[in-house]
This record gives structure tokens, C-alpha cells and sequence, in this order.
């Protein structure tokens, strides 16, 4: 699957960089032979990890003025990045989200429990933030260099986007969000989030004040 | 509330706040230090317990004991867990300074977003 996913961002022409969070499968060579750049992390530390040294390599190649996150499961469609990247462009955001819940009719494709959780999820996150968004945990978001600079992330596992949203929200960010569509597949369901996961992220946003 | 149960939660707030607010490495090598200063203590003065119990209305200094057992295991399960996390973040910033040290150049393709 992330070999399709690369091909058909890299035909895009983005620039593609995979972070391989020490998978014991092939997926860092797949995506590598797929032409996308791979940073391979030696032992598995986590997706919130993983994001940011994806963010660390952007920065520090020098070259970059926007950066997507995009997930390698294949729930999310390569035309949508473009709509992602334009407020960017035209300089009304400096992070764009994207919400699966906004535009039409597309909310009957997310799975009840699922959107359940989420609508949860965004519930208590526009409590603590007072951001005013309708899809806190969407994969799919583009930020300015600008912004990620200013962002100041710690969160190694998945409680990484909440974190990100109080960020945004400290460092008073312009935030924007975009209706993307997200294709729930029988191999992104599995590899998705569990009830349990939410249990785990309330746990380390609690543990995360201890010294 | 009795007394004894005063005594215990001003324990516990003040243990809390120590927690969150007041430790770091040194402080806590003070405090093993401290409480195994004590234990040597009290295992010398087995009498002391009983008092003390009596004082605070627990009953026997038995009990007393395994209270302050109890508040051990908590100090001793958040120390352990902070060091942990603490290696936590050193072994991800490592395998980030690996990794991005080790990229592969990209197979080709433009240079632009």
C-alpha cells in the first residue's frame, strides 16, 4: 500500500519523504523504490516522533516552504493536498487542517464508532483549545516552515495531535481548515486507531506534566 | 475526620506537590537517603511506631508502617517512571539524529513543496 501511496504523490510531483518508524516489514525500501526519500528510525519511538523528524528534516534541508503530513495507509487523496497547500500559498493560514467532516454528505462514510470517538475527541480539544474545528485528528495537515519553527512539540506517541492544537493555539497560528475525503479501506481501518488508543493518549497527556 | 486522617492527607498534599512541582535527581537521592535514615531509626527504636500510632490514632505502629510503605511505593514508582521517560526522550531524539543523518537521497524528482 505505501509503495502505491508514494508513487502516486511522487506522479503528483511532491516531494515525497517516508519516515520508517523501525517496521520490521520492507516498508522503508518499498517507499524508497517508490522514489520517496526515506529517514528510517532505528527503533520504533513512535507516530508523534516520527512526525517530527519528518518536520526536522524539512527544516533543516533549507529548501522547503510547506510541509503536508500525509498517512501511508492510503485513506487520504493526493488531489487533496493541493487544496491543503493553497491558503498557504496565498498567505491566510500558516497551518492548514484537514476535516473530514466539513463539505457534503461525506460524513455518512465514517464508521459510527469511529466518528463517535472523533467527535469526542474534537469536542474536548476545542474545550482546551478554543480552536474552532470540526476534525481535530485528520492525518492529513500542511504547515508553513514558518510555523512549524514556532510549534514546539514533545509528544512521542499519539497523543501528539492534541499537543499540536494547544500549539497552535500558544503560538496563536493561523489556522484553517479544508474538507478532505478520507477513504476508509478494510487495510486503513485495521491499521487505525482502537478505543483503547484513547485510553493510552489520556495517559500521556497526564504523565506528561511529571518531571 | 480524625486526626490521623489530617495528618495522612497533609502527607499526601504535600507529597503531591513535591511530585509535580519541587523534584529533581538530587532532591530525590535526598529522599531515599531520608527514608532510609528513618527506617534504620525506627527498626532501633521499635517502641517509636507504637507511639506515634497511638498519637495519630491509627491503632498499632504495624499499620502505621504499612501507610508509610505505601507512600514508598508511590515515591518509588514515579521516580522510576520519570527516569524512564527521561530515556524515552533521549533514545527518540538518538534515533532522530540517526535517521537523519542516514536519509537516502531521493530516487529523483522535482524539488518543490
Amino acid at each position: 500500500v505505501i509503495g502505491l501511496v508514494v508513487t502516486d504523490l511522487v506522479a503528483a510531483g511532491y516531494r515525497v519523504v517516508v519516515v520508517d518508524d523501525g517496521s520490521d516489514d520492507d516498508t522503508g525500501r518499498v517507499a524508497g523504490e517508490a522514489g520517496a526519500q526515506v529517514l528510517r528510525h532505528a527503533v520504533n519511538v513512535g507516530q508523534g516522533a516520527a512526525l517530527r523528524t519528518g518536520f526536522a528534516h524539512a527544516l533543516r534541508a533549507g529548501n522547503t516552504a510547506f510541509v503536508v503530513t500525509f498517512d501511508a495507509d492510503g485513506q487520504h487523496a493526493v488531489e487533496d493536498v493541493a487544496r491543503l497547500v493553497a491558503p498557504l500559498q496565498a498567505g491566510t493560514a500558516d497551518v492548514v487542517l484537514g476535516s473530514r467532516f466539513l463539505g457534503d454528505a461525506q460524513q455518512r462514510q465514517v464508521p459510527p464508532l469511529r466518528r463517535l470517538l472523533l467527535r469526542l475527541a474534537t469536542a474536548m480539544a476545542r474545550r482546551s483549545t478554543g480552536l474552532r474545528l470540526t476534525d481535530t485528528h485528520n492525518g492529513l495537515k500542511a504547515f508553513s516552515i514558518e510555523a512549524l519553527r514556532r510549534l514546539h512539540l514533545s509528544q512521542d506517541r499519539m497523543a501528539h495531535a492534541s499537543e499540536l492544537l494547544s500549539e497552535i493555539a500558544r503560538t496563536r497560528c493561523r489556522v484553517e481548515e479544508v474538507p478532505v475525503r478520507i477513504r476508509y479501506t478494510e487495510y486503513s481501518l485495521a491499521k487505525g486507531q482502537r478505543l483503547i488508543d484513547a485510553v493510552s493518549i489520556l495517559w500521556d497527556q497526564a504523565t506528561s506534566r511529571l518531571r | 475526620l480524625r486526626n490521623s486522617q489530617f495528618v495522612l492527607l497533609g502527607l499526601l498534599g504535600l507529597y503531591l506537590v513535591y511530585l509535580w512541582r519541587l523534584r529533581t535527581a538530587s532532591t530525590d537521592r535526598v529522599a531515599y537517603l531520608a527514608l532510609a535514615l528513618f527506617g534504620l531509626a525506627l527498626v532501633a527504636n521499635p517502641e517509636w511506631t507504637n507511639s506515634a500510632a497511638r498519637l495519630l490514632g491509627v491503632g498499632r505502629g504495624a499499620d502505621l508502617m504499612f501507610y508509610f510503605f505505601i507512600v514508598f511505593c508511590l515515591f518509588h514508582f514515579v521516580t522510576t517512571a520519570s527516569t524512564i521517560r527521561r530515556l524515552q526522550r533521549d533514545v527518540t531524539t538518538l534515533t532522530r539524529e540517526l535517521a537523519l543523518t542516514r536519509a537516502t537521497e531521493p530516487r529523483d524528482g522535482p524539488q518543490n513543496s
